[in-house]
C-alpha cells in the first residue's frame, strides 16, 4: 500500500515537473542523504528528540500520578478538572506564543508538548481508574487487603491499557506540537527551524526531506515504544488491551 | 460463638428487604439458604461480610475483618498467577518473611488439585479450576466465617459434584461457619447441615430443616 502512494507521489511530481512546487520521492531521498552528510543534521534531530521525549515523559509521569489521584479522589478530580479542561480548549498556537513570551525559546517546545500531552494522559488514566472492575475491589475489601496493594495490584494493571493508549497518543501529538513550537519559537538547533529555513529559502526539496525525516523518526519511535510495551506485557501476565 | 442477626432492617430504593429480621447461624456449621431470586439472600451475605450496613439492627459474633467470600464468579486478578492470587489475601508484611505462607499455599494447591498450575494465569485455566482457586483463597485467608454466593452455579453437573466433594474435604480439615446461598436445592442438600428457606421480600424464614 505504501508503494502505491509513493508511486502516486512520483507520478504527480513528474506531471507537475517543478521541484520547487513538488519534488519527486527520489529528489526528496537524495536531499535526506545530503543532509545526513552534515553533523548538524544529527544535532538537530537529537535536540528535537530530547524535547519530544522530555515533554512526553513529564506528561506521562505526571498524568499517571495525578490521574490515579484524580480517579481515586473525587475532590482532587474536581480541583484538577477545570485546569485540564482549560488547557485542552486552548489553541496550540496561542499556547506556543504565550509561553514564548515567558520563557527561553529552547524550552518552549518542551513546555508546550507537556501542556498538550498532559491532559490526554490525565484524562485516560482517570478513565482507567473509573473502569476498574468493582468486583475485584469488593473482593480486596472482603479480604482486608492494604490500600497500597490494591493500588499496585488492581488499579495500576487496570489502568495500564489506558496509559499505553495515552502514551501512544502523547508520542504522536508530541512530535507534531514540538516541531510546530520549534518553528514559532525560533528554537535552535531543531528540526522545526530547518523546516522553516527550507521554506524561506524556497528549498522545497529540503522541506520535503526534513518532513520525511520527521515521518521516519516518528514511525521508528512508535515501533520501538510498542515493542518495549509488548515485551513488558509478556512479563506482566496477559492484561488485555482495551 | 454463633452469629446472631438481631432486628435488622434494610431498604433499597424504598423496597424493604429486611424488616426487623432475626436469625442465628450456628458456629462451625454449614447453613444453606434457599429462596427466590432477589429475595435478599446476597444482601444478607453482604451484610454479614461488612460490604453493606443494615439501616437498623446489629449483627453479633462476627469480626468483619475475618470473613472469606466465594463469589459466583472467581474474581481472580487476571494479571497475576494462581500463586500470586493466593498470596494477595495475606498481609504484605507476612509475605515478606522468608518462606512465610508458601508452604500453606503449596498444601492448599495440592488439596484442591492445582499443584501443577500454580504459575499459570487465570485465563489459562478452565472455569472449574478458577473456582477451585477461589475456594483455596477463601480457606487460606484466616477467617472465622465463610460466605458463599452460588459458587457452583456456572459449572456443569459433574464438575459441580467434584467441586462440592473437594469443598467438603477441605471443610472437614478446617471447619468454619459457612453461610451458603443457592437456587439449587441439590447443592444445598449435599453441603448444608441446616437449610433455611427464605420468602420473597421482606424476608421471612418459611422453613428450617436440620439435616446433620
Amino acid at each position: 500500500m505504501t508503494l502505491f502512494w509513493v508511486l502516486l507521489w512520483a507520478l504527480a511530481a513528474w506531471r507537475v515537473d517543478s521541484p520547487l512546487v513538488l519534488p519527486s520521492p527520489l529528489k526528496t531521498l537524495e536531499g535526506v542523504i545530503i543532509l545526513a552528510g552534515d553533523f548538524e543534521f544529527f544535532v538537530s534531530i537529537g535536540v528535537t528528540l530530547l524535547r519530544v521525549f522530555g515533554g512526553v515523559f513529564i506528561s506521562v509521569v505526571l498524568g499517571l500520578l495525578l490521574g490515579l489521584a484524580g480517579g481515586l479522589n473525587k475532590p482532587f478530580y474536581e480541583i484538577m478538572n477545570p485546569f485540564v479542561s482549560a488547557i485542552k480548549s486552548l489553541p496550540v498556537v496561542s499556547v506556543i506564543i504565550l509561553i514564548n513570551l515567558w520563557i527561553a525559546s529552547g524550552l518552549v517546545p518542551l513546555v508546550v508538548t507537556f501542556l498538550i500531552c498532559f491532559p490526554v494522559t490525565w484524562t485516560n488514566v482517570v478513565q482507567g481508574v473509573r473502569a476498574t472492575d468493582k468486583k475485584l475491589l469488593e473482593m480486596a475489601k472482603i479480604y482486608n487487603v492494604e490500600q497500597t496493594r490494591i493500588i499496585r495490584d488492581i488499579y495500576v494493571p487496570s489502568v495500564k491499557p489506558y496509559a499505553v493508549s495515552a502514551l501512544m497518543n502523547a508520542i504522536g501529538l508530541g512530535w507534531k506540537v514540538t516541531v510546530t513550537a520549534e518553528v514559532l519559537a525560533n528554537a535552535l538547533p531543531s528540526i522545526g527551524m530547518n523546516l522553516y529555513y527550507a521554506k524561506i529559502y524556497l528549498e522545497t526539496d529540503l522541506l520535503f526531506s526534513w518532513t520525511l525525516v520527521i515521518v521516519i523518526c516518528s514511525l521508528a519511535i512508535e515501533k520501538i515504544t510498542l515493542h518495549v510495551i509488548g515485551n513488558n506485557r509478556k512479563g506482566d501476565g496477559q492484561c488485555p488491551l482495551s | 460463638m454463633s452469629i446472631i442477626i438481631k432486628n435488622i432492617s434494610k431498604k433499597y430504593g424504598g423496597e424493604t428487604i429486611f424488616d426487623d429480621f432475626n436469625l442465628v447461624f450456628e458456629k462451625n456449621k454449614i447453613t444453606g439458604i434457599l429462596g427466590p431470586s432477589g429475595a435478599g439472600k446476597t444482601t444478607l451475605l453482604n451484610l454479614c461480610s461488612g460490604l453493606e450496613q443494615p439501616d437498623r439492627g446489629t449483627i453479633e459474633g462476627i469480626n468483619f475483618q475475618s470473613s472469606s467470600y466465594i463469589f459466583q464468579e472467581p474474581r481472580l486478578l487476571p494479571w497475576r498467577t494462581v500463586r500470586e492470587n493466593l498470596r494477595f489475601v495475606f498481609k504484605e508484611k507476612a509475605i515478606n518473611k522468608a518462606g512465610s505462607h508458601e508452604d500453606d499455599i503449596d498444601a492448599m494447591l495440592e488439596l484442591v488439585g492445582l499443584a501443577t498450575v500454580g504459575d499459570y494465569y487465570p485465563q489459562e485455566l478452565s472455569g472449574g479450576m478458577r473456582q477451585r482457586v477461589s475456594i483455596a483463597r477463601a480457606f487460606l485467608y484466616p477467617s472465622e466465617l465463610l460466605l458463599m454466593d452460588e459458587p457452583f452455579s456456572s459449572l456443569d453437573c459433574s464438575l459441580k459434584n467434584r467441586l462440592i466433594d473437594d469443598f467438603l474435604k477441605i471443610w472437614e480439615q478446617d471447619k468454619r461457619t459457612v453461610i451458603f446461598v443457592s437456587h439449587h436445592e441439590d447443592e444445598i442438600r449435599r453441603l448444608a447441615h441446616v437449610i433455611l428457606t427464605f420468602s420473597d421480600k421482606p424476608v421471612q424464614i418459611l422453613k428450617k430443616e436440620i439435616l446433620k
